[in-house]
């Protein structure tokens, strides 16, 4: 309303065509900023720094791609993780979110635009997801009007589903993968209701785009050929669709395959067999059309029934002797989770720990939704009120997404678009259908007479109506504010606190460590830590590391688990196997951080007892004889001889940390540590940052001979 | 078959005839009696005689894992059918797997049948297990804690594994029942649409699957996937009375999911009755008649207070469980 009065009394001059068309555009521009803006949380609570673990690993290959070039960055062997057995990189990545923002970079230095690397990264996220606006507002247009376009553009702005994975400095695949996604949608949709190959070619090139970048195009190359499939059994398919599908199928695939990470899959594994398969058919239906407009009904009756049998029998065989023969490659473990819910709790444990991959409770759909949670049955409602093309495609994408994200709580990403975009076709249209009634109507006169009791009724109930869908998307704007600043915008490198009189405390102690590393030790050191920490190791410090957070070889950090979970002596071996120069761990006691190592330690522990090598590393010796993991004197004797527990404590018997308690006192686990007085044998303390929360130690050289 | 049934018997004889004649044996005889038990029956029934002399009584190079449980009926102990199920899994896993051998045995005691060995071990509690090692006795560690590894057979088996360093792979028999419900499932969809097969109109129904895709859409919002998948309780019974709402907000009950579908069903089923008394979506003229165009304003007025008394609920049940959320509408 106030954007209209403020139209009016500035473009007096201008017709209502145009003031429409500017308020459009006022309405969608301040969208994307706001969507930029909202997720600058963390930016302006501490600095423009890059996020938790992956995004560092991101950061420092986008780094290697600016200063090397795109051809030494795709063959790039990796020599400073998973020492002594390095990584390739080149192969084994998603490489369209570092070719975006080294693009992005190199252009910005072309206008001769000064601007940090770090700072691309850092702001990349936010910018695609301001674009990302913009293209669902392009997108809702095909589908209802533009009204519904600014809506849903105004709601993706703020959704904290997809905020939860793009504030600035979360730089990650997902950031731009979701913009890649809707672009995809949107030329989709446009190829379909124009059937030109020119946006068919859209469709295909913004899918390639796509694949570069997340592994979540399984979910769009599903999508599309379902949403043919369905047309198809709706009697819709036509010249328009063929073409679409057929031209984006071949592009797309051609194009896909050029990812060195994707290579051969579109054609062999079961996930793009979906693809495959519809575009077979596709052929065979515009063929069988083709074949009833040229021969008589009864030769066609024949010739059909022959096609179709020695199709199946063929495709039944190729099908069978390529699954025997493993050029198929089997269902995967991720795809049957996906399927069969119960499926990765009973089979595969290593799925089920993994927090991502959980499922999802109301509460979170709430917590990440809010009032999308049921305006989105009410879009749907309008959707199959009025079947287009188009709607079948966002029902469909709706209902599958809907399900995914039951079963993953990591894909709410995928569904939190489609929420907006029917929820803005839902809000939209109910406003619609109410204000009309609030406005003054110009009506026939008789008209008015008869119904004036009823009239006034109307306009009343409806500016109630349009207060409580207002009330409902304020509380909505209100929801969205608090979850990005409370629970989103954590960077995760940079912990803060509050002290006893409400002062912020920034404990800013992980970055210290990786420059003390950086600047104290030799070029060519090798640091242990768990796995955690390995993607930050090498990209802050620039130091080897054991192992990272791409946990590909299990046995490697189920060494380091041994090492730390062993006493000194063996610890000392593995350590010199591994040719370790120093030890990292987190500690958490002094300051009650309570993701610390020895809150990780079990983990340690299992992983380090699950293979051959550390046989000797039995749970349940950790576990008091109540089966309590306990750090005090009351604890099991083998936690407290291990090498994480003496490199954790060592030195904090003598520290006070809370008044009116012992020294010793750890603050995590809220007890007087058991070990107190000990000394180190094989390692030396190299470095304790300033609240004790990453201690370095120096591995000894070998004793001397006759020492 | 025949032959196997007659081998059985002659086994059997000599068994009976063996225990006839002597009381202390040898340990190959021993062995082979156990190793013909367990071919009949993968854990062996034991009582106080057969206890002494197989697990007790000296020349021994097996390890003999026994499982102490009361599985009388009147017994009224619950678990001990639970832990028995997973036993026999293991046992059976072992019975007929490739590690297979004669150095590891299963035995049950049940206290119907053998009170004395429970006397004998001062055992006031079941169901128990029990590793009695080849060599030594018994230490602690031996009695497998059911509280700290729970009941499953995987977990059995480990302990299992940890003692004696025999690894077990355990193999459950697969569970049809999903199978065979799928199974009919589809039946009877294919049975009803071949009945049907002459008006398949209602395929085409947007109704329906209008209904059908909400429905979707409100078991999934409210978390059905997540019971499914963890399988919560259906509410908490504490001292204070029934808890249908779980604090935290990473858990739930199946009522509260079902408490959470209904109010967002509510808040969506107000929206549909304002959307209709609006006019509709197809933008039908507006009200013709006076009757008509109360019934309408009737209407709107119902879904506006769904609305608005339905999203106040849910927010506050949200609040309930969020901690530090500050916003409410209409209740606290």
């Amino acid at each position: 309303m106030t954007a209209e009065v403020q139209g009016r009394m500035k473009l007096p001059q201008l017709t209502s065509d145009k003031q429409l068309t500017f308020l459009k555009l006022s309405v969608l521009s301040m969208a994307a900023i706001l969507s930029f803006a909202t997720r600058l949380f963390s930016v302006l609570r501490f600095e423009s720094v890059i996020h938790e673990f992956d995004p560092y690993f991101n950061y420092r290959t986008t780094r290697y791609l600016t200063e090397e070039g795109f051809y030494k960055f795709h063959n790039w062997f990796d020599d400073r993780a998973w020492y002594p057995l390095g990584r390739i990189i080149g192969g084994t990545i998603y490489p369209g979110l570092m070719v975006t923002s080294a693009t992005l970079y190199n252009i910005m230095q072309f206008l001769n635009i000064t601007i940090d690397i770090r700072n691309v990264c850092v702001f990349l996220a936010p910018f695609f997801s301001s674009l990302t606006t913009i293209v669902t507002y392009l997108l809702t247009k095909e589908l209802k009007d533009e009204g519904a376009g600014l809506v849903a553009a105004a709601m993706i702005a703020i959704v904290p589903g997809y905020i939860s994975r793009s504030v600035a400095g979360s730089y990650d695949n997902e950031g731009i993968a979701i913009f890649c996604m809707l672009l995809t949608y949107y030329f989709w949709i446009k190829a379909v209701n124009t059937g030109t190959i020119l946006w068919a070619t859209m469709t295909a090139l913004a899918y390639f785009y796509m694949v570069s970048s997340w592994g979540g195009y399984v979910f769009l190359i599903n999508l599309i050929p379902l949403h043919v499939l369905a047309l198809m059994l709706l009697g819709r398919f036509s010249a328009r669709v063929y073409v679409a599908y057929s031209t984006l199928y071949c592009v797309g695939t051609i194009l896909s395959m050029q990812i060195s990470f994707v290579g051969f899959q579109p054609v062999q594994s079961s996930e793009h067999m979906l693809a495959l398969g519809t575009f077979g058919l596709c052929q065979l239906y515009a063929f069988t059309q083709y074949l009833r407009a040229h021969l008589t009904p009864a030769h066609f009756e024949l010739m059909f029934k022959a096609l179709v049998w020695t199709l199946l029998a063929t495709l039944g065989t190729a099908a069978v002797v390529l699954t025997i023969t493993g050029k198929i490659s089997p269902w995967t473990g991720r795809f049957y989770s996906l399927l069969d819910p119960s499926y990765a709790k009973n089979h595969i444990p290593i799925i089920a720990s993994v927090s991502e991959h959980q499922p999802t409770s109301w509460s979170s759909f709430y917590f990440d939704l809010q009032v999308l949670v049921f305006l989105f049955p009410a879009g749907l409602y309008f959707c199959f009120s009025k079947l287009t093309d188009a709607n079948i495609f966002i029902i469909l994408y709706g209902v599958l997404s809907i399900y995914f994200a039951g079963v993953m709580v990591r894909l709410m990403l995928v569904l939190a678009p489609v929420m907006c975009i029917v929820s803005g076709v839902a809000a939209s249209s109910l406003l619609s259908l109410h204000v009309k009634d609030i406005e003054p109507k110009v009506e026939k006169h008789e008209k008015k007479k008869k119904h004036e009791n009823n009239l006034v009724f109307r306009s009343e109930v409806g500016a109630v109506f349009v207060c409580v869908l207002g009330c409902l998307l304020i509380s909505y704007v209100f929801h969205c504010t608090w979850v990005t600043s409370e629970a989103y915008s954590s960077p995760s490198i940079v912990l803060s606190a509050r002290a006893h009189d409400g002062a912020r405390i920034i404990f800013d102690d992980f970055r210290e460590a990786y420059t003390w590393l950086k600047m104290n030790t030799p070029e060519d050191s090798k640091v242990m830590s768990w796995w955690d920490y390995g993607y930050q190791i090498t990209a802050m410090a620039n130091r080897t590391v054991i192992v990272d957070n791409n946990t590909w070889n299990n046995t490697h950090i189920s060494r380091v688990g041994q090492a730390m979970a062993s006493t000194e002596e063996r610890a000392y071996e593995i350590m010199r196997e591994l040719d370790v120069d120093y030890v990292l761990v987190i500690f958490g006691g002094l300051v009650g951080y309570s993701s610390d190592d020895i809150n990780k330690f079990l983990w340690m522990v299992r992983i380090g007892g699950s293979t051959d090598r550390g046989a000797h590393i039995r749970e349940a010796d950790y576990y008091t004889s109540a089966g309590e993991f306990r750090v005090d004197a009351a604890g099991s004797s083998t936690l407290l001889n291990c090498l994480m527990y003496k490199m954790s404590y060592y030195k904090f018997g003598l520290v006070y940390t809370e008044g009116g308690r012992p020294p010793g006192f750890d603050r995590v686990r809220g007890a007087e540590i058991g070990n107190k007085d000990f000394n180190l044998d094989v390692l030396e303390e190299a470095y304790t940052t300033e609240h004790w929360l990453v201690r370095i130690y120096k591995v000894k050289p070998l004793p001397n001979r006759g020492l | 078959m025949n032959f196997k049934a007659l081998l059985c018997l002659f086994v059997l004889l000599t068994f009976y005839q063996g225990e006839a004649q002597t009381r202390a044996k040898g340990l190959d005889e021993k062995l082979q009696q156990l190793t013909d038990m367990t071919a009949k029956k993968s854990i062996i029934p034991l009582n106080l005689n057969k206890f002494k002399e197989y697990v007790k009584s000296p020349p021994r190079d097996y390890s003999f894992i026994v499982m102490f449980t009361a599985m009388a009926p009147a017994r009224r102990c619950a678990i001990c059918q639970h832990v028995y199920d997973e036993y026999m899994i293991v046992a059976n896993s072992f019975r007929f797997s490739q590690a297979y051998n004669n150095k590891l045995f299963f035995g049950m005691v049940d206290f119907d049948e053998g009170s004395d060995v429970f006397q004998m071990l001062r055992l006031n509690t079941a169901p128990v297990i029990m590793h009695f090692p080849a060599k030594g006795k018994p230490k602690p560690a031996d009695s497998m804690d059911f509280e700290r590894a729970g009941i499953h057979a995987e977990a059995i088996a480990k302990w299992i594994q940890d003692r004696t360093d025999v690894q077990i792979r355990v193999f459950r028999p697969p569970n049809y029942s999903g199978a065979v419900a799928f199974t009919m499932l589809f039946i009877l969809v294919a049975g009803f649409l071949y009945l049907r097969r002459n008006n398949l109109e209602f395929l085409y129904n947007k109704q329906m699957w209008a209904v059908c895709a909400v429905f979707f859409c409100f078991a999934m919002v409210s978390g059905q996937m997540w019971n499914q998948i963890r399988g919560p309780p259906f509410f908490h019974r504490t001292k204070n009375g029934p808890v249908y709402i779980n604090g935290g907000s990473h858990g739930q009950f199946v009522l509260e999911s079902y408490i959470v579908a209904i109010l967002n069903g509510a808040v969506v089923v107000g929206m549909i009755l304002m959307i209709e008394a609006a006019g509709g979506v197809k933008n039908s003229d507006p009200a013709r008649t006076q009757a008509e165009g109360k019934r309408r304003r009737f209407q709107s007025v119902v879904g506006l207070v769904l609305v608005c008394v339905f999203f106040s609920l849910l927010l506050s049940v949200f609040r309930a469980k969020t901690q530090g959320y500050p916003y409410s509408f209409l209740f606290k």
